[in-house]
């Protein structure tokens, strides 16, 4: 890296067309940097001479009440448009982890994947409209404030999950959807030789919850572990309906030999954030959080897969999985650092053997760098090597931060 | 030379090049222009990528052809070349029951595919007008709505990843799942620019258990359109919430009987889907605004028969013109949803003004219109005065802050109307992925992206 490190934080579109053309020319790298809440995701920059915060980027830009739209700039906290459109009786589906610091452009690069979207859809589907700079300095502008448009390509779209490698995302256009009345968290322990039966009962369930998951582990999430762990359902809808849902929920896990569930309503929402977070907590340096995405009816197999491997390595585990989607979250540690550093990289070696496309998302341990952060490149990656030249032909951007050392 | 080798590739039963054949091929929806040089029918994934290299060696563009049920001319060869048509790529490849999700092949009909998993309760939930005749490859390449994606997102939201062929002949898969860019995102909507889709994932979901219609009759446009505009800003989203003016439900009527006011200036055709309790709920509140707004009468659909000739009623309006005018142009545009009372107005005023006869059938509750503008070909003066108002209403829907496509395409003809709405820049930002994938411009060319100083010959609309 370099000895001088600059940060700049453009307060405009144009300071930050400006900046981007002045580095592209000098061929200094620039990392572009949001609340940092996922910065345990992708690799470092290989290089970086500017560090581009989008914390003066702030603000709503138009609030289309009434058309179910809202517009904001790429800094803006997730938490300041959630609270607004609570407000106004609407919401999108943000999932963002630590949504006080995390940004609306943050969310979006990372292509953040929250556990409602089997219900709501993903956040890149509520993307209406974007402004980005590219690495020369361009603005450009794609989609705009209508809810249905198919006037050329789907700029906005590939820019999430991009990861910041193609250019700066400035302005961020949503649609948003009636936000439902009531919440209701559902809390179960598991005793032995149950979890397997709730969870097939849990994705079985006639009104779906929002959100569901076995936890293991993970004690900033509510409740406590039976002997497999614990169930958590974020049940959302009408009065009625969450009265439905919760008498089919209880008889479904009672069918399954739960005798004891719990229900929070006052702090649902925070109970189901405090979920979300734990998906990139650390513990200290001595963890490393791996999200694989296999369909929902491999999620356990894949589970138990991964929790025999640990076994191998003596490291501690705690898992989440998100039942509705099939999403595995596994954080590994141990209680000595030194010890941890000595494993990680032989089970990380192991772990990507058996399950290639796992990814990394949260953990601070020092050989992170080492790691297979993105898991191994998809069958496409040649094209997306070339999309990054095409956009970005000096590696100016977030320069082998992203998959395949792009 | 072009037709020996194709046929070597995939059999003479594949390959047409007699002109009667290709004149088949000429048209789409909205248009024709130039005879293909070749039509071919792969019947598999290495098929088309044959195709493709025999293409590149011979130099000729290629066209990628659903139904052609397209409303902008995007499956027609403007610029010659091989059409490939996936009449034979037509069948469900994989099952997914459990984790609700199926393998298609491009040719599959639309509606087919919720047909065949009808019976474990599921569906495919985009659901174009035409999704009787209009595949899901096309539906794919031009990222097709329908009414009920208003609340089920339009086709883009349902496709879970792709087989795609490159302009090379070469094979890859996107999938949505993986690290990396979203490439599903760029070819879902690309018209056939960017690749051929030879084979896609997409999401299926349960079936609503309960399903209720209602048709509410109001005396202007202006109230209807105002009713729409306020049950969206009370944040009631309907399954579907479609608007049809008098013209429309009476051309229906006449051909169909299928159950809608022939003396009202404007119905509302509104679906709610989903759970007993919300459902039943969701009536009073609709209701409520629509008595607000005027509406002078509101009927439910008693029976899954009446609700069935309602829908098809309103997903044949288009055809059912015809006894109005020998020729319609259906313009396709997006507005905020606030500002539809505005839009129809203007409609109605371009269309007076040009003197033509205009029907609005459209997706209201994603202000999303298309007004059939009625003439008849033969009489160039009609032409003309079509083309003007289709052209106002474009431009209206720009200066209220919309779109000039909602979900037809840009194809051929918008290609020119795209510098309306974006810089170049914006446009060159485009161009750069195109760059990637279709570097020599062989796939659909002339399509999406304004012309240069070529102008194909192409009959009016
Ligand atoms: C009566 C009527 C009602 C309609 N209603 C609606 C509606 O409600 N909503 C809506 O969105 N549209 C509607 N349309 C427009 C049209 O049906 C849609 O655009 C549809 O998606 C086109 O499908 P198709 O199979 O006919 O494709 P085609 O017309 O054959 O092709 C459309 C475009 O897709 C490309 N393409 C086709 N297959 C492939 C492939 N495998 N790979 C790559 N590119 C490909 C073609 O090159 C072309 O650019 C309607 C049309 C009619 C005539």
């Amino acid at each position: 890296m370099n000895a001088v490190q600059h940060r700049a934080v453009p307060e405009n579109v144009q300071a930050v067309a400006t900046l981007l053309a002045s580095c592209d020319r000098a061929r200094e790298k620039v990392q572009v940097a949001g609340g940092g809440t996922l910065s345990g995701m992708g690799y470092p920059p290989e290089r970086l001479d500017v560090t581009l915060s989008t914390a003066a980027l702030t603000g709503i830009v138009a609030n289309e009440r009434a058309d179910l739209v809202v517009a904001a700039q790429a800094g803006t906290p997730i938490r300041d448009i959630a609270n607004l459109l609570a407000v106004q009786s609407q919401f999108v589906p943000f999932d963002a982890p630590h949504a006080q610091y995390a940004t609306l452009g943050g969310t979006l690069a990372a292509g953040w994947l929250g556990p409602r979207r089997h219900h709501y859809g993903r956040l890149r589907d509520y993307l209406i409209g974007s402004t980005i700079v590219l690495a020369d300095g361009t603005v450009a502008r794609a989609g705009g404030m209508v809810v249905k448009n198919v006037a050329g390509y789907d700029m906005s779209r590939l820019y999430v999950g991009s990861f910041g490698t193609l250019g700066v995302l400035v302005q961020a256009n949503l649609k948003t959807t009636p936000r439902p009345p009531h919440a209701r968290l559902f809390l179960a322990p598991l005793p032995e030789e149950t979890r397997d039966r709730a969870c097939a009962q849990l994705s079985a369930l006639r009104v779906t919850p929002a959100a569901a998951f076995w936890v293991h582990g993970f004690n900033a999430i509510d409740g406590d572990d039976g002997d497999e762990g614990r169930i958590l359902a974020l049940l959302e809808g009408s009065d009625a309906l969450l009265e439905r849902a919760t008498l089919e929920l209880r008889s479904a896990l009672g069918r399954a030999g739960v005798p004891e569930t719990h229900v929070i309503d006052a702090g649902a929402h925070e109970g189901f954030e405090r979920i979300v977070d734990a998906y990139v907590g650390c513990v200290g340096q001595r963890s490393v959080t791996y999200r694989l995405y296999p369909p929902p009816d491999a999620a356990f197999s894949c589970a138990l897969r991964l929790h025999e491997l640990v076994h191998r390595f003596a490291l501690r585990r705690e898992t989440i999985v998100d039942v509705m989607n099939g999403d595995v979250v596994l954080r590994v540690s141990d209680l000595d650092a030194h010890a941890f550093g000595t494993k990680i990289e032989a089970f990380d070696d192991a772990l990507h053997a058996a399950e290639p496309g796992a990814q990394i998302v949260a953990g601070d341990h020092p050989s992170r760098p080492y790691l297979r952060v993105w898991g191994a490149p998809p069958p496409g990656i040649e094209r997306m090597r070339e999309l990054k030249v095409r956009f970005d032909p000096n590696r100016t951007l977030n320069p082998g931060c992203f998959i395949g050392g792009i | 030379m072009l037709r020996d080798r194709l046929v070597e590739a995939l059999g003479s039963d594949a390959v047409k090049t007699a002109p009667e054949d290709l004149a088949v091929y000429a048209f789409d929806a909205y248009t024709d222009g130039g005879l293909p040089s070749a039509v071919v029918l792969p019947s598999s994934t290495r098929d088309v990528s044959a195709i493709v290299k025999i293409a590149r060696d011979c130099g000729e563009p290629i066209v990628a052809r659903g139904a052609g049920t397209g409303l902008c001319g995007g499956a027609v060869p403007l610029a010659g070349g091989i059409v490939i048509s996936f009449a034979r790529m037509n069948r469900v490849l994989d099952l997914d029951e459990r984790n609700r999700r199926a393998r298609v092949q491009p040719g599959l009909i639309n509606l087919a595919l919720s047909r065949e998993v009808a019976n474990l309760g599921l569906f495919y939930a985009p659901d174009p007008s035409s999704q009787l005749i209009s595949t899901i490859g096309g539906n794919i390449a031009t990222n097709a709505g329908g009414p009920h994606c208003l609340s089920y997102g339009t086709t883009i939201n349902h496709v879970l990843g792709l087989e795609i062929v490159d302009a090379a002949g070469d094979v890859f898969e996107t999938s949505i799942d993986v690290a990396g860019y979203d490439l599903t995102a760029a070819f879902v909507g690309s018209e056939g620019t960017l690749g051929i889709v030879t084979s896609a994932w997409v999401r299926l979901m349960a079936l609503p258990e309960s399903v209720r219609v209602w048709v509410a009759a109001f005396d202007d446009i202006d109230s209807a359109s105002e009713a729409v505009s306020a049950i969206i800003a009370a944040g009631i989203l309907p399954t579907a919430l479609e608007m049809m003016d008098v013209v429309i439900t009476r051309a229906v009527e006449a051909a169909f009987h299928a159950g809608y006011p022939t003396d009202a200036a404007a119905v509302l055709l509104i679906e709610n889907a989903g759970f007993d309790e919300d459902v039943e709920a969701s009536e009073s509140a609709i209701h409520t605004i629509a008595v607000a707004h005027g509406a002078r009468s509101w009927r439910s659909a008693r029976t899954k028969g009446e609700r069935d000739a309602l829908w098809a009623g309103r997903k044949s309006a288009a055809g059912a013109t015809g006894r109005i005018a020998p020729n319609y142009y259906t313009q396709d545009v997006c507005v905020p949803r606030s500002r539809l009372p505005q839009a129809l107005r203007a409609v109605g005023e371009a269309a007076h003004e040009n003197g033509i006869t205009v029907g609005n059938v459209f997706h209201a509750g994603d202000g999303n219109l298309h007004p059939l503008l009625m003439y008849d070909k033969r009489d160039r003066k009609q032409v003309a005065a079509v083309i003007e108002t289709g052209n106002q209403i474009l431009q209206c829907a720009i200066d209220l802050g919309g779109t000039i496509s909602g979900e037809h395409g840009i194809g051929w003809e918008k290609r020119d109307a795209m510098t309306r709405v974006y810089s170049t820049a914006d446009l060159a930002v485009m161009a750069r992925v195109r760059d990637v994938f279709d570097p020599m411009r062989m796939l659909n060319p002339e399509k999406i992206f304004p012309a240069g100083a070529r102008c194909p010959e192409v009959a009016p609309p």
